[in-house]
């Protein structure tokens, strides 16, 4: 239907929820079940972190693609990454925003999409952030704006390993994927009180900077690198029914210690005595 | 509006020290925020992690008043923006939500001449510094130009008070990088998190600790905090608890 034409027509672009139907080969209720997760935002207890993690997540896992990474910018003027399906995608995102260069900048500035399907001959492009990635192991990049009309809040970064053009009904459905997101995020900001949004985007982004602390702990403690850290973290806050950011903060502070059953594996890699080491001057 | 909004920042709350003849503090960038961010006041609450805090700066009686209710209830933007780790923004605090939210803060703050209150955690993560606010006498939102402000005040004020707590760096620290630059505001970095949790093991301190421990040992070997900390995670560099430092590279 139009509607599928519809995120690729910037200009015009109206608040129209494309759900593409029938694209080959794609988990057609997982797709479905993706966008009831992104217009869900009135739950008690909403995090916008979790839920652009849901983004992320759903699109490695729908499209035909790597890992994806989000920015989305703050009121002080700064892009942040707010969500990352892999560490990689995480260190790219932040990789651009220090380096102030790649395809996720370009497209937030633009509010259009940018792609490269060989990163292998972007350099001219981007001379920093090609070779960056290409050493992360992605071959090409699609950057998907984050847009309602003029407002531009952020953008998806869609990375894969192998180079290539993007296929079309990848495009749409990642677009479509951020649009909804978008206006529910919006969305959430004029229902709910108009300074709500910023609150909880700023307390996200430094729930954000607890779980870094707490992947740095973790991965000196246990002698792991950072992606395996945040596994471990991620993992146990499923595995414990606890959001990632609560655990961060109780680890950060001394209370986890990460026993119990689903831990004992991880903690036997411990050094010392594998207890947690108490912070003084609490 | 070109340029670093923290460099304009920076100059704003040094020029602010100097009026007053002081060495840059976190006081005064809570002072040099009620110009800048268009309040009627502001006050400026340190507590570390688990402390009730205490109150650093009022710009004024009402200021004084706010945050003295504040730390005495318990109840308000500023504990909540504390526990949340995120601003509190209350344009209008007799709004029947900010009522429901404070019921005894709410009517005490409005007799005392608030209209509305905006309180920022001093926070990097799970660091606690403290807490600032600003008041002003009628309700309204801040722009999100004065939003983007006012944080950036918070984040200086942030780096001003954990400094302040490094008793050994002396005059070095003082809030300002070497040669009197703004600090490193490059707060906002994964690999400068990641860094200061590692150091929480290597050292054996807390989160607040070792996060001065870094800042500290990127100023007296003159390297960038965002360099340093890259070592760190790369494992390049390990920091020592038994030596201190600063002892080296710093004269």
């Amino acid at each position: 239907m139009a509607s599928c034409e519809r995120a690729d027509a910037y200009p015009h672009w109206p608040v129209v929820l494309p759900v593409p139907e029938g694209v080959r080969g794609m988990d057609e209720e997982l797709l479905s079940d993706t966008f009831v997760e992104l217009t869900d935002t009135m739950v008690v207890g909403f995090d916008v972190i979790d839920f652009l993690h849901v983004l992320t997540d759903r699109s490695v896992q729908l499209l035909d693609v790597s890992a994806a990474g989000l920015l989305l910018a703050d009121p002080r003027g700064e892009l942040r990454v707010v969500a990352a399906s892999s560490e990689a995608a995480r260190l790219l995102e932040l990789f651009q925003i220090q380096n102030d260069q790649g395809p996720c900048l370009d497209c937030f500035r633009s509010g259009q999409p940018v792609t490269a399907a060989d990163l292998a001959v972007a350099a001219p492009r981007w001379p920093q952030f090609a070779p960056a990635a290409r050493q992360a192991g992605f071959a090409a990049v699609q950057a998907l704006p984050m847009r309602l009309r003029e407002q531009v809040i952020g953008a998806l970064n869609l990375f894969r390993a192998s180079p290539g053009a993007f296929a079309p009904a990848d495009i749409r459905v990642g677009q479509a994927l951020a649009d909804v997101a978008t206006i529910s995020l919006l969305h959430e900001r004029s229902m709910r009180h108009s300074d709500t949004l910023n609150e909880q985007l700023q307390a996200a982004l430094n729930s954000r900077v607890i779980i870094e602390q707490a992947k740095g702990k973790l991965a000196e403690r246990l002698g792991v690198d950072m992606d395996q850290a945040f596994n471990l973290l991620r993992d146990r806050a499923r595995t414990s029914n606890r959001r990632l950011s609560d655990l961060a903060q109780a680890l950060v502070g001394g209370i986890e210690t990460f026993t119990g059953p689903a831990a004992s594996r991880s903690w036997q890699q411990f050094p010392g005595d594998g207890q947690p080491r108490q912070q003084p001057g609490k | 509006m070109t340029g670093s909004r923290p460099a304009r920042i920076w100059g704003l709350v040094a020029g602010q020290a100097a009026s007053r003849g002081g060495r840059v503090s976190a006081g005064d960038a809570c002072a040099a925020a009620v110009a800048a961010v268009e309040v009627s006041g502001a006050w400026l609450i340190a507590a570390r992690s688990a402390e009730a805090g205490h109150l650093m700066r009022v710009t004024d009686e009402v200021s004084e008043l706010l945050a003295e209710l504040q730390l005495t209830l318990g109840e308000g933007p500023g504990p909540d923006a504390a526990a949340s780790g995120g601003p509190v923004l209350a344009s209008d605090l007799g709004e029947v939500g900010a009522v429901r939210r404070w019921p005894v803060f709410s009517p005490a703050a409005r007799q005392a001449g608030a209209a509305a209150i905006f309180a920022f955690p001093l926070q990097v993560g799970a660091i606690r510094a403290g807490v600032m606010g600003l008041y002003r006498e009628r309700p309204g939102s801040l722009s999100a130009f004065q939003l983007g402000d006012a944080l950036v005040f918070a984040d200086t004020a942030t780096l001003l008070l954990l400094d302040a707590q490094d008793q050994t760096a002396g005059d070095a620290a003082a809030g300002a990088g070497p040669g009197g630059q703004p600090p490193d505001l490059a707060l906002h970095r994964a690999e400068i998190d990641q860094a200061t949790g590692m150091l929480t093991e290597q050292l054996d301190v807390g989160i607040e600790e070792a996060f001065i421990r870094l800042r500290a040992y990127a100023y007296a070997h003159d390297q960038g905090l965002s360099d340093l900390a890259r070592d760190i995670v790369a494992r390049r560099l390990r920091l020592s608890p038994d030596r201190d430092p600063r002892q080296d590279g710093q004269l």
